[in-house]
């Protein structure tokens, strides 16, 4: 019986690969841009839970064992792995040795499609790397940390519990929030029992809505002078606690984007603020995992909604945190983003948001002086490529007439509420509105994981360049050295520089007797800064971008020496004669 | 259960040594941990290890009171908060000891959580072969990010066993010596055109040869400098991120589990018991608070009448009402809870010397104190060939710490203190009590919710905290019976002296049971008979 089943199995298998096969050839035709075969089959027009999307990356891992690995960072509250890749040309060095780009979505826990768009990276870098020179390359010289989801319970919670298109923003900690001394005893309640959380109506004599004759999902207020049908009672839920109020004790509520060690503060300054700083375990995963890996230069985190491309500072008490010749690269790598994804606009958190503490890229790039951004993900523009406005419900009613056929509403239907009496529940699916419905996911993923490409592209990449000999007489050679960036961003951001936050770049000679070693200030007018210590290492602040610092040792033998540059977040390169 | 039996039984062999306390010295720490286990058998104490340091010390917590402690608001004693202030870790032991001794009536209103020692690391230097005033903990930790953690600690240049300083004869010194006393040493004042004539280092070599000295300690990260207020990142002794060691968050989480504290006493240099911080408008007002809020200004000033009442000692040169990062400052402004600190000891004025160290000195010397400074004595240093180098100072603790046999008194008078801010508590009660029927069986209850303390139920600051809970109050009736009045309301917060006045309306007949109260304030429950 076994072996019948092996033998089945094994005729089925070679069946269906040869299908493959010539399927393939007869049938498809490669689109530009986009991988052929790829040897992991995603579906880019659906969202995936969290086990959902842990399985394409065990997939990707297994497919590609040269160019991506998966491991756990640590766990989260519930007890789920926060799963990284590391994606990078393993058989071109270690992962650490590389300048390196780090993605992560989710963090807050409604905004889902960041996981997916991390995701299609990790899928894209590895499934066009057979075929593009470019990405060859780029994972060659660069390591890209993708972490979908930071936030793995909440992200189930989402899916799999009744929410509004804006619950839960935060983890599923229980916290106290209306201050009574008992946590989460009021959350909101699916009465229909239909996934969403949507709105309550009831009928009344001195309401002041009516239901469009045109459009019965619209509800219309009427004129000043008007009595309508309906009263608003909000959202779907009852009052489970008692006091009076519905819904006002659900599971968090905290942010974990103000749990962040960079200028935080407490909630009664910032809302949503946890103990201190990295009090949840998947940030602190996180900021472990940052630590440990200093050639991180670049970040990425994904958030909804609003179609921006955000850098810090986060607050204004930040805003000499951020130089100008950092603000310089930042603005030409956005800028370059705002044409790579039509509707998204790059601005400023502080100024051009709210003022927040404790956020996640504040911490990147003021606490590890690391290039961040924060992606606001869709936009009504992606609709019909209008600016109708976040949240417009007539355009909303529209896109849900014309593009996705009545799937995004649920119509009002009748419900006897057990405080409230008869109502109508109904309105917005949560997957609505903040979420890219599926046919515009691919394209914006896409999109998105272009520029935090172009944004990797721009980690520095260093070489050791024309190097020269001069003889000075009495057995005695100078050597001098160019270290050449030839990418955007320096060594060391201006923040970095100002803390010391990241070790100096080491620029070493080996197989050569040094006797005196410098830092070249200006070659031409012979202006030389001594290190006296250790010369053979020459420690170097910053290799700036799109630019070179020179290094001369004085020696008396040379023969055969080798020139190596070592830099934290500039990767190695090395130089022989 | 065999940890239990354990514990008593070291606490049953203590007691036996227990007349052989007579100590002369500060405990170590096993001796310390002795003494925790002692006072964690006797029935009104419950020792628990919160944590362990980096290097497998642990960090403990004593939690003393009667009944249903976490109901009664509650103090938290804290000592250890600078590992080189040996006498904070007596005066919070010598407190729990003396709580469950002679004091257990307190209990019945008040339970207090005693931390003794929060920097175990550091506090072992006072013992150690080599002896320095430490205050990191065991961590590595790359002070002066080079890239190499603790490159460049501290050298014993005399052998000596103490690290003081060392002094380099240099006429581009910014140092002389004091016109108070030829053994200290003075910065020379440049605005008077004083000429220097030393430079003054700890006493170090420069072990990374990078012409510092002593930047990159052979310790870890400071308790009271790496809490989130005003959190000196990147500085020495903070590290990158604020409460990143071990023993700290353990403290925290602790903390934060306990919602009955009002108040916090912390040992510590700072001091806002000698004179009460000021407020500030402008800095209240910011986002960012960093003044005490009015109101709590207020409650300061009065808590530190009532110390200056209780404690003889008289406030000299107790200038440091907290430094970035410290731990005294985050209890209220990131904790939102009362906070007192002091020192708990310090020199006393004497015979008008301005400053500190000749004040010291010459106070010690009244004393015949003899053993509490190291002559200038010379020796040869690697670093500055051919340079007069010597080698002196005031020793290390004897400034921050007093003899041992001085410590029973301070311990004795800050107990007082803090029993005296106990009895301040907030304190609720029920007055003007009414029941009455407005017929056809519907009874109106209605009553004053009283704080009958000099202390509010919140401070200002405490009002504004989602980690204080609100007063709730419950009148458990029956919807069905319930006419007016909420079932569970919420109070932000009730004056000294102040109260809240309430009333319900209820349907026929049967008893209605009330319950007031929060866990820092403490509960009233009643039953109204209708």
């Amino acid at each position: 019986m076994n072996i019948k089943n092996t033998i089945l199995a094994l005729a089925l298998g070679a069946a269906s690969l040869a299908s493959i096969e010539s399927s393939a050839q007869q049938k498809f035709f490669k689109a530009v841009g986009s991988p052929h075969m790829p040897k992991v089959e995603v579906a880019w027009n659906r969202y995936y839970t969290y086990e959902g999307l842990v399985d394409v990356m065990q997939k990707i891992a297994k497919a590609h064992p040269n160019l991506a690995k998966i491991e756990s960072i640590g766990k989260s509250y519930e007890g789920r792995d926060i799963m990284t890749l590391t994606i990078t040309d393993f058989s071109a060095g270690k992962d650490t040795d590389k300048p390196a780009m780090w993605i992560d979505g989710n963090i807050h826990s409604n905004e889902i499609q960041g996981a997916e768009f991390a995701l299609y990276s990790a899928w894209y870098l590895t499934e066009m790397h057979a075929d593009t020179e470019f990405i060859q390359e780029l994972l060659r010289d660069k390591t890209f940390y993708i972490t979908p989801t930071i936030n793995p319970d909440a992200r189930n919670d989402f899916f799999l519990k009744p929410n509004t298109q804006n619950t839960p923003r935060s983890g599923v900690i229980p916290l106290d929030n209306d201050g009574d001394g008992q946590a989460a005893e009021d959350e909101m309640d699916d009465l229909n029992g239909d996934g969403h959380i949507t709105m309550m109506i009831r009928k009344s004599p001195t309401g002041r809505y009516i239901k469009d004759p045109l459009d019965p999902r619209r509800l219309m207020m009427v004129g000043p002078d008007q009595v309508g049908d309906y009263e608003m009672l909000g959202q779907e839920g009852t009052d489970l606690d008692g006091d009076g109020r519905i819904n006002d004790d659900d599971v968090g509520y905290y942010d974990p984007n103000r749990d962040w060690g960079w200028n935080w503060q407490p909630d009664y300054i910032q809302r949503g603020a946890m103990r201190y700083p990295f009090t949840l375990p998947e940030n602190r995963s996180v900021m472990e995992f940052v630590m440990k890996h200093p050639n991180i230069a670049g970040a990425q985190s994904y958030h909804n909604y609003g179609g921006m491309i955000l850098r810090g500072p986060g607050a204004e008490e930040d805003v000499n945190t951020y130089n100008r010749e950092d603000i310089r690269i930042y603005d030409a790598i956005a800028k370059k983003g705002e044409e790579m994804m039509p509707g998204y606009r790059y601005l400023t958190v502080y100024k051009d948001l709210y003022s927040v503490f404790g956020g996640e890229l504040d911490w990147f790039y003021g606490n590890r002086g690391v290039f961040t951004y924060s992606n606001e993900l869709m936009i009504s523009y992606l609709y019909f490529h209008q600016n109708a406005g976040r949240g417009n419900q007539e355009e909303q009613l529209k896109v849900d007439q014309l593009l996705t056929f009545g799937d995004a509403f649920v119509d009002w239907e009748s419900y006897e509420h057990p405080q409230y009496g008869e109502i109508e529940i109904g309105g917005f699916k949560k997957t609505f509105g903040r979420a890219h419905p599926g046919f515009l996911m691919e394209q914006d993923a896409h999109r998105n994981s272009a520029f935090t490409i172009y944004h990797a592209y721009h980690t520095p990449k260093l070489s050791v360049m024309d190097v020269k000999e001069e003889d000075l007489g009495g057995g005695l050679k100078a050597i001098t050295a160019t270290i050449f960036n030839e990418r955007m961003m320096p060594t060391h951001s201006s923040q970095d520089l100002k803390y010391k936050i990241e070790r100096p770049d080491y620029v070493s000679i080996s197989g050569a007797k040094v006797v005196a070693g410098f830092v070249v200030e200006n070659e031409d007018f012979k202006r030389y800064q001594e290190q006296k210590l250790r010369p053979e290492r020459i420690a170097v602040d910053n290799i700036p971008g799109m630019s070179a610092v020179k290094v001369r040792w004085i020696v008396s033998s040379a023969s055969n020496y080798s020139i190596s540059v070592d830099s934290a977040k500039g990767g190695k390169a090395s130089w022989s004669k | 259960m065999r940890k239990f039996l354990f514990s008593c039984l070291l606490a049953g062999s203590v007691s036996v040594a227990g007349s052989a306390w007579a100590q002369g010295d500060y405990p170590t720490l096993s001796q310390l941990e002795q003494r925790l286990q002692k006072i964690g058998s006797s029935a009104n104490a419950n020792l628990q290890k919160l944590g362990q340091t980096s290097s497998g010390k642990d960090v403990w917590v004593l939690k003393v009171g009667t009944g249903d402690m976490d109901q009664k608001p509650a103090i938290a004693v804290v000592g250890g908060v600078e590992g080189f202030h040996v006498l904070s870790v007596e005066l919070a032991t010598q407190f729990a000891e003396r709580l469950v001794s002679e004091h257990a009536e307190a209990l019945e209103e008040t339970t207090f959580y005693i931390f003794p020692n929060m920097s175990p690391d550091a506090y072992e230097q006072y013992h150690a072969g080599l002896k320095y005033e430490r205050r990191g903990n065991a961590a590595a930790v790359d002070h002066d990010r080079d890239g190499t953690p603790g490159d460049n600690g501290y050298t014993d240049l005399n052998g000596d066993g103490f690290i003081t300083w060392m002094r380099v004869e240099d006429p581009m010194g910014d140092y002389k010596v004091s016109d108070e006393d030829e053994r200290v040493l003075v910065k020379a004042d440049r605005s008077k055109g004083e000429a220097g004539q030393y430079l003054v280092f700890k006493e170090s070599k420069d072990e990374d040869l990078d012409g510092k000295f002593a930047e990159d300690l052979k310790e870890g990260i400071a308790f009271n400098k790496s809490m989130t207020y005003k959190f000196p990142v990147f500085e020495p002794l903070a590290g990158d991120i604020p409460v990143s060691q071990p023993e700290t968050r353990a403290m925290l989480d602790y903390l934060f589990e306990q919602w009955n504290i009002f108040a916090f006493v912390t040992f510590s240099p700072a001091n806002n018991l000698s004179s009460p911080l000021k407020y500030n408008a402008q800095n209240a007002r910011k986002r960012v608070v960093t003044s005490i809020l009015q109101k709590d200004e207020a409650i300061n000033a009065m808590v530190s009448e009532m110390y200056k009442s209780t404690v003889s000692q008289k406030a000299f040169q107790q200038t440091n009402q907290g430094t970035d990062g410290d731990f005294f400052q985050w209890a209220y402004f990131h904790f939102a809870r009362l906070s007192f600190g002091t020192p708990g000891y310090w020199t006393p004025e004497f015979k008008g010397k301005s400053n500190a160290e000749a004040n010291y000195l010459a106070w010690a010397d009244s004393l015949g104190w003899n053993d509490v400074f190291v002559p200038w004595t010379e020796i040869s240093h690697p670093d500055f060939p051919g340079k007069k180098v010597e080698v002196g100072g005031v020793k290390p603790f004897v400034m921050a710490n007093p003899p041992y046999e001085k410590v029973d008194e301070i311990a004795e008078e800050h107990t007082e203190f803090i029993l005296k801010l106990a009895e301040m508590q907030p304190n609720l009660e029920v007055q003007n009590l009414k029941i009455e029927s407005i017929g056809n069986g519907l009874t109106r209850i209605s009553l004053d919710l009283f704080n009958n303390a000099p202390l509010p139920t919140h401070s200002e600051m405490g009002e504004r905290s989602r980690w204080l809970r609100k007063i709730r109050v419950d009148l458990n009736a029956g919807s069905d019976r319930l006419i007016s009045g909420e079932k569970i309301q919420l109070i932000d917060s009730i004056d000294a002296y102040g109260k809240a006045s309430l009333s319900w309306i209820i349907r026929g007949k049967g008893d209605v049971s009330f319950k007031a109260g929060a866990p820092h304030a403490g509960f009233i429950n009643a039953t109204f008979k209708l």
